[in-house]
């Protein structure tokens, strides 16, 4: 039995598979095979071949599609299946709390002083203690120019053309950034724990909501693409790859500001094979490896060093490295008081349930 | 289980499976006062458990197991993963009455009993051809094509739908070809109820061409021989004779389209949260509410038990009868 898990788990690494199923079987076991829990695309076979020549470590890459499924695979027992997870920044917050992550041990990381300053000391993890920011990006508006009655600049778009809008908008299911870019919209922050600031927004993303074809964080490509969606709400990383397919496709980072999310990279506080892990992240780190990461996988790299060896094409994206007064009004979503998530979570369920 | 054998606990063949597994008892037996059968009674046992008890522990270990403890997070309020829970309390139960709850459990019945109406409406034409109208060497062929669609995943005949009901989709294109108005149906309840429909027919279909191939031709015969117009003979003979199948169909569809998680998701939009994507949601989504979501799956769990029952009770009348 082990002896054949071996095998299978040996040939899924040889092509990199992405599994989008559970943990692979003997996972838990320190096999010598490094198990990497990540967002689809974050990877490829390229990286972890490169990697296993580096190092002779054999990779196996499972994919998750929210932070949530991830903590609560982790929780339910998964915990000592993966070496290396992705959490984003405010999951990071909170897996620390729960105590899920190990302290770094940062004099094994060669390269942390690499990081663009905005990285050195984040709020959701001081001193990168236990996370290592892998790649960075916004949340905006992706749109069909055809089929958009206008060019948006600012959330405000979606509510001023809402008729002509009707059921050709999607917003992302997603409790946080959804509520708070309208938030935002009313220039209030992302994070607020104002409860009539919270209840003004939810009043306001009710008006809009019988405009709303649906709440979806994927899946929404195709009718966008045919032109039966206008606009969707959308992370820069899914919108980016679609704006560069095709030419109608435009991102925009809306002018009273977005969401800046940050992926890193950690190690469960119970993970197998800790020095894979380390090399894996050392690994990530090199200015090399990293610049030719986001050259195949587009997305806004962390990296100071990394940044400076890009083609000026890339570095002047502006889709991908928005301009300083941009940055400037957005927000990073960090966690909120327990009064203010049992609001968000009540106002949430009320409009997608409605 | 019929009738005629319920005086007689296992088939005979179940009789002879232990001795294969067990040594028989010599037959100079030194304790000869014992008859033949006083010996094997004691082993009797040995058949039920052998060929019950794998799929026994299967269940065991799968579904009672996991039951009761989805029960017992169930039982306290507030649960949330990873964080400190008070004691046990049916706050949780409490909390499915607030409206917003309860709206979207009337939701999901409606999709649930009006899907089933319409793959009764469509399904019983359908079966009713099948088995007895059909030609005779293209009966088994039909009933293989109408099923067919049940061979690829569910979720991408979902997906397909999407393309089809969108609205540069392929439906308007034929609407407006004949010159019909376009409609506008993705992400809105009907494109459920279509999705629904579409997903659960052919079980309808399977189920009454069961039933209605059984009819007993006979009595058709006789009725109209006695002057019974068609009508009187389908309300009157068709109608009665294969309602446990008319029942049993049901149900099953009911069953299967109160708990559908991906059609709703994909078809729905905005105004389609069902139970399955609002238990989902307590458990994958932000709020983690375990403890919530745990209650709502055992009102799930209920409603179709209840509705299993019901399916026992009905459904299954024609073997007792024919017993």
């Amino acid at each position: 039995m082990q002896g054949s898990a071996a095998v299978v788990t040996g040939l899924a690494a040889a092509n990199c598979r992405q599994n989008l199923a559970g943990p692979p079987a003997g996972g838990g076991a320190n096999d010598g095979t490094l198990h990497i829990y990540t967002w689809a695309n974050y990877t490829d076979d390229g990286m972890a071949a490169a990697f296993t020549e580096r190092t002779g470590i054999p990779v196996v890459v499972d994919i998750f599609d929210s932070n949530e499924v991830m903590l609560t695979r982790l929780q339910a027992g998964g915990g000592d299946a993966y070496s290396i997870i992705y959490p984003s920044d405010y999951m990071v917050s909170e897996m620390l709390e729960l105590g899920l992550l190990t302290e770094l041990d940062q004099s094994r990381i060669t390269g942390l002083e690499n990081l663009k300053a905005q990285w050195a000391n984040p709020a959701y993890d001081p001193n990168n203690a236990h996370s290592v920011p892998f790649c960075w990006g916004t949340t905006g508006l992706l749109y069909n120019h055809e089929a958009s009655p206008g060019e948006p600049t600012d959330w405000n778009f979606l509510w001023d053309n809402q008729a002509k809008l009707s059921r050709r908008i999607t917003m992302l299911d997603d409790m946080r950034e959804t509520l708070g870019a309208t938030l935002k919209s009313l220039g209030y922050s992302y994070n607020s724990n104002n409860p009539a600031e919270i209840e003004a927004a939810y009043n306001r993303l009710l008006e809009l909501r019988p405009h709303i074809a649906a709440f979806k964080t994927t899946g929404f490509e195709n009718e966008l693409l045919s032109g039966d969606l206008s606009v969707s709400m959308a992370y820069s990383s899914d919108a980016i790859a679609l704006t560069l397919e095709d030419d109608r496709m435009q991102y925009v980072i809306p002018e009273s500001g977005a969401s800046l999310w940050t992926d890193t990279l950690a190690i469960p506080a119970t993970a197998p094979n800790v020095d894979a892990a380390y090399q894996w992240i050392n690994f990530l780190l090199e200015p090399e490896v990293a610049s030719a990461a986001v050259e195949r996988l587009f997305f806004a790299t962390a990296n100071q060093a990394a940044f400076d060896q890009l083609p000026a094409g890339i570095q002047n994206n502006a889709d991908l490295y928005p301009p300083e007064a941009v940055l400037a009004k957005s927000e990073g979503i960090v966690a909120v008081d327990t009064a203010s998530t049992d609001l968000f979570d009540q106002f949430w369920t009320e409009v997608t349930s409605a | 289980m019929k009738i005629q054998n319920s005086n007689f606990p296992y088939p005979p063949t179940l009789l002879t499976f232990p001795t294969l597994l067990t040594p028989m008892t010599p037959a100079h037996s030194p304790t000869p006062s014992n008859t033949w059968a006083d010996r094997l009674a004691p082993r009797l046992w040995l058949g039920p458990v052998t060929l019950l008890g794998p799929a026994g522990v299967w269940l065991l270990v799968l579904l009672v197991l996991p039951t009761l403890l989805i029960l017992e997070i169930s039982l306290v309020p507030g649960l949330r993963l990873g964080q400190p829970s008070g004691g046990y309390g049916l706050g949780n139960y409490l909390q499915i009455l607030q409206p917003v709850y309860l709206r979207v459990i009337w939701r999901s019945l409606v999709f649930a009993v009006g899907s089933t109406a319409l793959c009764l409406l469509m399904g019983f034409p359908v079966a009713y051809w099948l088995a007895l109208m059909s030609p005779q060497r293209w009966r088994n062929l039909l009933l293989v094509a109408f099923i067919l669609p049940l061979w690829t995943s569910s979720l991408l005949r979902a997906y397909a739908w999407t393309t089809i009901l969108r609205p540069s989709g392929v439906l308007n294109g034929m609407l407006t070809a004949i010159g019909l108005p376009a409609q506008n149906w993705l992400n809105t309840p009907t494109a459920v109820f279509i999705g629904l429909t579409y997903s659960f027919l052919p079980y309808m279909v399977l189920i009454l061409y069961a039933s209605l191939e059984k009819l007993d031709i006979r009595l058709l015969e006789a009725a109209a021989d006695l002057g019974a117009t068609p009508r009187q003979c389908f309300w009157k003979i068709t109608v009665p004779q294969t309602l446990p199948g008319i029942a049993a169909a049901s149900l099953l569809v009911f069953i299967s389209t109160l708990s559908d998680f991906v059609v709703p998701t994909l078809l729905g939009g905005a105004s389609s949260m069902n139970i399955s994507r609002l238990i989902y949601n307590q458990f994958l989504g932000p709020t983690r509410a375990w403890g919530f979501g745990s209650a709502l799956s055992m009102v799930l769990i209920l409603a179709v038990s209840l509705a299993i029952a019901l399916l026992i009770r009905y459904g299954d009348r024609n073997t007792v009868t024919e017993a």
